[in-house]
């Protein structure tokens, strides 16, 4: 009896075999695992050990200390040695070259990652304990930067109280964080066929004159976009006086809730044409002589020349011109190299006087620098733009259902 | 005691299971990959299906109702069951059906057409098919959609105006432009690839003893093509009909921009808007629909080739190839085939070289070349100071990752799907063989995003035996891996159901064990196929940017992501010069492959 018992697993033991089949599998895996240990060993180290050594020396909690100097900084920040920024926007690793000429003892490594995807890749990292960039340059996405990013302390504001007197409202005090620049969403013309501005309200878009004739990036792709209807849905009262002021008459609404909705809903009763990007938009318009206009972003001015478009944007509006969409810096929550972000942060700022060369890729035509003594390149001043207040929290909560009201209309 | 026996024998024969079990490498193969597809994929998924089930404090965007972390329909049934579902689901699932199908079909004739003139018949030129055939692949989908905008643009989305409408002066319906059947070409031409490469490899390996006494018995040559061909790929045909089913379905770039001028949106696009709304439950209710269409496909699928018995094509016996003629055709077919696909494959690419090569793009005169986007240092004047692009002082840390991340994903994938493969194949009548088959079609659905955020979760502290990834060229790899593995088990499943099981009860007979079997036998008769998902996954990581965009750190940049930043600056030039050196690799790796992998598709199996 006992042989038998005994039998089948000897026979086991002796087929040993086939147990190959399954360490080729299973040696696939761990190949995998053992390249982890040994190729990547030293990046990961590198992230996680000095965010743990900074935690535990206690240093500089608060993000703006008082007597926080551009000197002690850099001594700190020598020490850390490198830092790691993570930006939605290709201006950061421009920033970053000037950064490294001038403290070479720094080294710069830049991550561009979209801002909702960044959201996801901080939140998750943070939450597995891992504290990888200490620099954030991000866009909002209709406010959820800032109630799901900022008020839970995963990006946190840092504004040097030595260059906040200098800095406009709403990034001193007011805004979820400091924008080193902004630009927004407005209507753009074709230069060789009108002279002067063809359009001063939102309304006229609604007009038989430009049925099939306005072109938008697609809202449903493009938060940013979706910022500007929603927040015409958030300030209905201002579109509704606008169609007075226009039309001369109250505005009827047809089965909408209030004059935002009613201005999306008239705006693709009037053939609107949506296309993918804000380049498209540019292409679509400003290609060729046409009498068409289009809605795409104010920064893309920048572009004019390289793209062979012949275009202008529209600065005054009636009611507003626009929404800001701000290029916001924050520092990370735990950011390993804490000195060096803030270092990095008040060049990119252009620094004390506000001419540092760290400011040059943010001062652009088409963006502004929310700094009173920074001079712009475009025609008017940030303060004479005509721009509706960014309510991060109001287009949080409103966006979800102008988003549903825009897709219905399809 | 006494119940000893009873128990005995009851015993004896379910451990006689189990060794004869452990004795079948089928099942520890299985065994192992099925724990493999648990962890990369089913835990990701029924992560995925248990956020689409509470409430998560970010919803209270949505409604009042909320209460986070408590169990709700409420996301599936704003889907499925609201008053924005039609807008939101269902006709975007309609249209992906459609174009779904008809990529499939389309792809089909265009891809098993190519594979049949390379493989079974004397056209001339077989290589340089062969090879034209791969290019289509190689440039990004969004390209294609490009040109067939430049050709087929009207007035509705401004800008110049199409090729035809300029030379016509009539301008081509909205449907010709926009929408359907644009995306649906597009995508063809982009995919067939996959086509003509499983289906290549199965009718090559077939013994054209087969037809031949078809014909003696007097069968037409249609009938023999019918009754013959036809049944013998049926597994390979069916493979790639779900295969390019799925990938168009999920597809996002062609339809974003040939599809919203005529507001026609599929599933794939209103996912990604979810995405960026960060509404990424909607996301997740999304993809998991998908995955239920696709699972309802790969079991017709199964039904069609389960009912069937599987041909084996290649057995013991010594076979040999014979050639259709193609009569006075041959001329003909070859200028035809290779002229149609000079157009569509190598014309945009030349174009797009040139335009690496263009100071200002668009004026085509001497003045204007330049090499700057290549070479140049920094000239303030154009680009904004923006050096060439082997003048960027990250281009070569990109090049070594991109390079070591395609490299050893594309051959662990290879042999990977081989094994699994394996499992699929051999054990297609078990519950194991068709799990791995279906679990392992999974990862096309699961949003790149969606995937790669679940993974820095997973990976960024060691579990186990697996240690922290993330912020590694591991993780990057395995990611690529597991997003191939849809493509890499059908070929290697689809290539191991035609050889004969013979083969390797002989092999066991001379004592081979399972390992030598596989490296003398199985590895040898499969190259071909193997080759191709070498190739295909070769080609996909290197142009991989959504899926492991998340996934990088400054050090794990790879080529693509370095476009990311031009392509933000609006930097075509620059962006068109990384494109033109991924082509000039995947080109150089897959000549290299053809000619030390002995394999070479317009012959007959390889070894033999």
């Amino acid at each position: 009896m006992k042989m038998k018992w005994k039998n089948p697993i000897g026979s086991g033991l002796r087929s040993y075999k086939p147990g190959k089949a399954a360490v080729l599998v299973l040696g696939t895996v761990l190949l995998l695992t053992a390249c982890g240990k040994a190729g990547g060993s030293s990046p990961d180290a590198d992230a996680s050990k000095p965010a743990n050594a900074v935690q535990g020396s206690s240093q500089t909690k608060k993000p703006a200390a008082n007597n926080e100097t551009v000197e002690a900084l850099y001594e700190q920040a020598k020490q850390e040695g490198k830092l790691i920024v993570y930006s939605t926007s290709g201006r950061a690793n421009d920033a970053a070259e000037t950064f490294m000429k001038q403290y070479p003892e720094i080294k710069v490594e830049v991550s561009k990652v979209k801002s909702d995807e960044m959201m996801d890749k901080v939140t998750k990292e943070q939450d597995a304990g891992q504290f990888n960039p200490d620099v954030i340059i991000t866009k909002e996405v209709s406010g959820a930067v800032e109630e799901e990013m900022v008020k839970p302390g995963r990006y946190i504001k840092y504004l040097p109280e030595d260059l906040a007197p200098m800095v406009d409202e709403p990034y001193r005090t007011q805004a979820e964080g400091y924008a080193n620049y902004l630009e927004f969403r407005t209507v753009f013309y074709n230069t060789e066929h009108y002279k002067t501005a063809p359009i001063t309200n939102w309304w006229d878009l609604t007009t038989p004159e430009y049925k099939g004739k306005v072109y938008t990036a697609d809202p449903l792709s493009s938060p940013a976009f979706m910022d500007l209807f929603t927040t015409m849905v958030v300030n209905s009262e201002d579109m509704a006086a606008a169609y007075k002021e226009k039309f001369g008459k109250d505005i009827e609404l047809h089965g909408t809730e209030n004059a935002g909705y009613e201005f999306i809903q008239q705006l693709f009763a009037n053939g609107l044409v949506v296309l993918k990007g804000s380049d498209d938009v540019l292409d679509a318009i400003g290609k060729a002589d046409s009498d068409a206009i289009g809605l795409a972003v104010s920064g893309d001015v920048s572009k004019v020349e390289e793209k062979g478009w012949s275009i202008l944007p529209i600065y005054d509006i009636k009611p507003k011109t626009s929404v800001p969409d701000s290029g916001y810096l924050f520092l990370a929550n735990k950011a390993p190299h804490e000195a060096a972000g803030k270092l990095f942060i008040r060049w990119m700022m252009g620094g004390k006087d506000g001419q540092g060369e760290g400011m040059n890729p943010f001062n652009e035509v088409g963006s502004w620098v929310p700094r009173s003594d920074v001079k712009t390149k475009n025609e008017i001043s940030f303060e004479q733009l005509n721009l509706w207040n960014y309510d991060g929290e109001a287009l949080y909560f409103a966006s979800p259902k102008v988003r549903d009201f825009w897709i219905k209309q399809k | 005691m006494l119940h000893r026996p009873a128990l005995h024998a009851w015993q004896t024969r379910w451990l006689n299971r189990c060794r004869n079990a452990l004795r079948n490498p089928l099942y520890l193969i299985g065994a192992a990959a099925l724990l493999f597809l648990a962890y990369t994929i089913v835990w990701p998924v029924l992560h995925m299906i248990y956020t689409t089930l509470v409430w998560r404090t970010q919803d209270a965007r949505l409604t009042a109702a909320a209460d986070p972390g408590h169990l709700t329909f409420y996301h599936w049934q704003r889907v499925l069951a609201s008053d924005i579902s039609w807008s939101l689901f269902y006709k975007p699932v309609v249209n992906a059906l459609s174009v779904g199908l008809s990529v499939s079909a389309v792809s089909m004739i265009l891809g098993c057409g190519l594979a049949w003139l390379v493989t079974r018949t004397d056209i001339p030129f077989k290589k340089t098919i062969t090879f034209l055939a791969i290019i289509p692949y190689l440039l990004p989908s969004w390209m294609l959609s490009q040109a067939w905008l430049t050709f087929f643009k009207n007035s509705k989305i401004g800008g110049t105006p199409g090729i035809l409408q300029s030379l016509l002066h009539v301008a081509p319906p909205d449907w010709i432009s926009y929408g359907y059947v644009p995306i649906v070409m597009t995508l063809s031409i982009h995919d067939s690839v996959y086509f003509f490469l499983l289906v290549g490899a199965a009718l090559s390996s077939m013994n054209s003893q087969l037809e031949e006494a078809a014909e003696m018995v007097g069968a037409g040559r249609l009938q023999v093509l019918r009754r013959i061909v036809f049944p013998l790929v049926l597994p390979s045909v069916l493979s790639g009909f779900i295969l390019i089913f799925t990938k168009a379905v999920s597809s996002y770039g062609v339809p974003a921009l040939l599809g919203t001028p005529v507001n026609f949106y599929m599933i794939s696009t209103m996912l990604y808007s979810s995405m960026r709304s960060r509404l990424t439950t909607e996301a997740n209710v999304l993809s998991l629909t998908l995955m239920l269409i696709s699972i309802g496909a790969i079991y017709l699928n199964q039904r069609l080739i389960g009912r069937r018995r599987s041909y084996v094509t290649v057995s013991g016996k010594g076979s040999s190839v014979t050639y259709t003629t193609l009569g006075r055709w041959k001329l003909p077919a070859a200028a035809a085939t290779v002229i149609g696909m000079v157009i569509v494959a190598v014309v945009p690419l030349l174009v797009l070289l040139l335009q690496t090569f263009l100071l200002k793009d668009g004026s085509f005169n001497a003045a204007n070349l330049t090499l700057h986007y290549w070479l140049g240092g920094s000239d303030p004047s154009i680009n904004t100071g923006e050096k060439g692009v082997l003048q960027n002082p990250i281009f070569l840390l990109a090049l070594k990752n991109s390079l070591m991340i395609a490299g050893i994903a594309s051959v662990i994938a290879a042999v990977m799907g081989l094994l699994f493969g394996y499992v699929v194949a051999r054990g297609k009548n078990t519950a194991m063989g068709r799990l791995v088959d279906q679990l392992s079609f999974f990862p096309y659905f699961i949003p790149g995003i969606s995937l790669a955020a679940i993974y820095i979760t997973m990976f960024a502290k060691p579990v186990l035996f697996i240690p922290a990834l993330y912020g590694t060229i591991t993780i990057i790899i395995l990611i690529t891996v597991v997003k191939e593995l849809p493509f890499t088990v059908k070929a290697g499943g689809a290539s191991l159901m035609q050889i004969g099981n013979e083969l390797e009860e002989a092999a066991v007979l001379g004592g081979a064990s399972w390992f030598t079997r596989f490296r003398r036998l199985l590895l040898p008769l499969s190259r071909k196929s193997l080759l191709s998902a070498f190739i295909l996954v070769f080609i996909g990581a290197m142009k991989e940017m959504e899926l492991i965009i998340m996934l990088v750190t400054p050090r794990t940049e790879t080529l693509t992501t370095l476009t990311f930043y031009y392509v933000e600056k609006g930097y075509e030039q620059l962006t068109n010069v990384v494109l033109m050196i991924i082509i000039a690799i995947v080109v150089t790796v897959y000549l290299l492959a053809v000619k030390f992998g002995k394999a070479d598709l317009t012959k007959g199996i390889g070894g033999q």
